[in-house]
């Protein structure tokens, strides 16, 4: 019956206020878009904020862990710290230490990477016939950390379905809630 | 004449002639449908026309947000990250001003006004009178405070007149807007402005 009385309310309303309804929709989604976008800006990072996805860096970041990075240029990378990088082909960030480096005089770096809690370095994972990580592979060091809230994307990741139903959930709600 | 229709039911208090029916224990909901039954006296029972310019200057800044927002979303598809920069900066930026622009004009130019109508003058002469209509209501609060001011740009007049009440006159137990309780209230209201009027 509840379901019903929303309805009603939304038959009640006339074209502006319809308008206004999905308007507020498109707001709600542009704000959370425009944030995104603005940190990518000040961070200087395609991926701002990142998930840990496995156990490598354990006891330092678990699964779950959500990284803040920043990706400033100028910022030289130096052995110890941790950078997030993706591999050419690949789309998953991995997210682990720098454990060697090199670099020329124009500031050109080939770099080794390793994760804490791995035997070996990551020369396994590494595309076919590459030694070494470049500058262009990084998406941004660590800089901060908020534990466990990253396993709600996790989730979400694993059980699409459940994401979905939540976002079409969110998204009806604004959409026949009037203010 | 408030009389006459008083007495007619086939007033029609929403576009589809059902009665209209709310959850009486939601404030919101209460009055908004309150706001919804004033402006359609005003319209089909008074016969003034609606000016629609404050709704419509809202929406507009909230339309050209929203595209900023696209285009930012686009840009970025086309061109990824670090080319698309410098775009990505304007549009986030502007985002946010339009919003601080959103917000001012919500509580200084918006008010509470939720309705403006517009008197024409019979004889089409005259400027029309103009009608602005307030409302609010405290969360958690049943009582419902209507404001209803005149502007007479011919007379150089204005006129302000209040009536707050509790929401319990105007619903039955399940939650029904009584029409003609409130047509009642509303007219009351309306003529005692115009009578006032004239005594001026």
């Amino acid at each position: 019956m509840a379901s019903f009385d929303f309805l009603d309310e939304v038959r009640r309303m006339n074209k502006r206020q319809l308008f206004y309804q999905v308007l507020n929709f498109g707001m709600i989604v542009s704000s959370a878009l425009m944030i995104w976008k603005g940190l990518m800006v000040v961070t200087a990072s395609e991926s701002p904020i990142v998930v840990v996805l496995s156990g490598s860096m354990e006891p330092a970041f678990f699964r779950g862990d959500l990284l803040f990075l920043t990706n400033h240029q100028d910022d030289p990378i130096r052995v110890g710290e941790i950078v997030v990088f993706k591999i050419e082909g690949r789309d998953i960030p991995i997210v682990h230490r720098v454990l060697r480096l090199h670099e020329k005089e124009n500031g050109d770096v080939k770099f080794l990477t390793k994760g804490d809690n791995n035997m070996v370095d990551d020369r396994g994972l590494y595309a076919p016939g590459q030694l070494w990580l470049e500058r262009k592979d990084v998406v941004g060091r660590a800089r901060g950390y908020v534990p466990y809230i990253g396993m709600v994307t996790i989730l979400m990741n694993d059980y699409p379905k459940f994401k979905y139903l939540v976002l079409a959930g969110l998204g009806i709600f604004v959409l026949i809630h009037r203010e | 004449m408030s009389s006459e229709k008083a007495a007619d039911n086939v007033f029609k208090w929403s576009d589809d002639g059902k009665p209209v029916k709310v959850d009486k224990w939601n404030g919101t909901t209460v009055k908004n449908a309150l706001d919804d039954a004033v402006r359609m006296i005003m319209t089909k029972h008074f016969n003034y026309e609606e000016n629609h310019k404050l709704m419509d200057q809202r929406l507009v800044i909230c339309t050209i947000s929203c595209l900023f927002a696209v285009t930012a979303l686009i840009y970025d598809f086309l061109r990824p990250f670090p080319e698309s920069r410098l775009v990505l900066l304007i549009c986030v930026l502007s985002y946010f001003i339009l919003m601080g622009v959103l917000t001012l004009y919500t509580t200084y130019v918006e008010k509470n006004h939720f309705l403006v109508v517009h008197q024409k003058d019979p004889a089409g002469v005259d400027p029309d009178k103009i009608w602005t209509v307030d409302s609010c209501m405290k969360r958690f609060d049943d009582m419902y405070t209507l404001c209803i001011m005149l502007e007479d740009k011919q007379n150089n007049i204005s006129h302000e007149a209040t009536l707050t009440k509790s929401v319990g006159s105007w619903f039955d137990e399940a939650g029904e807007l009584v029409g003609e309780n409130f047509l009642k209230d509303v007219c009351a209201l309306h003529d005692g402005m115009l009578t006032e009027k004239k005594k001026k």
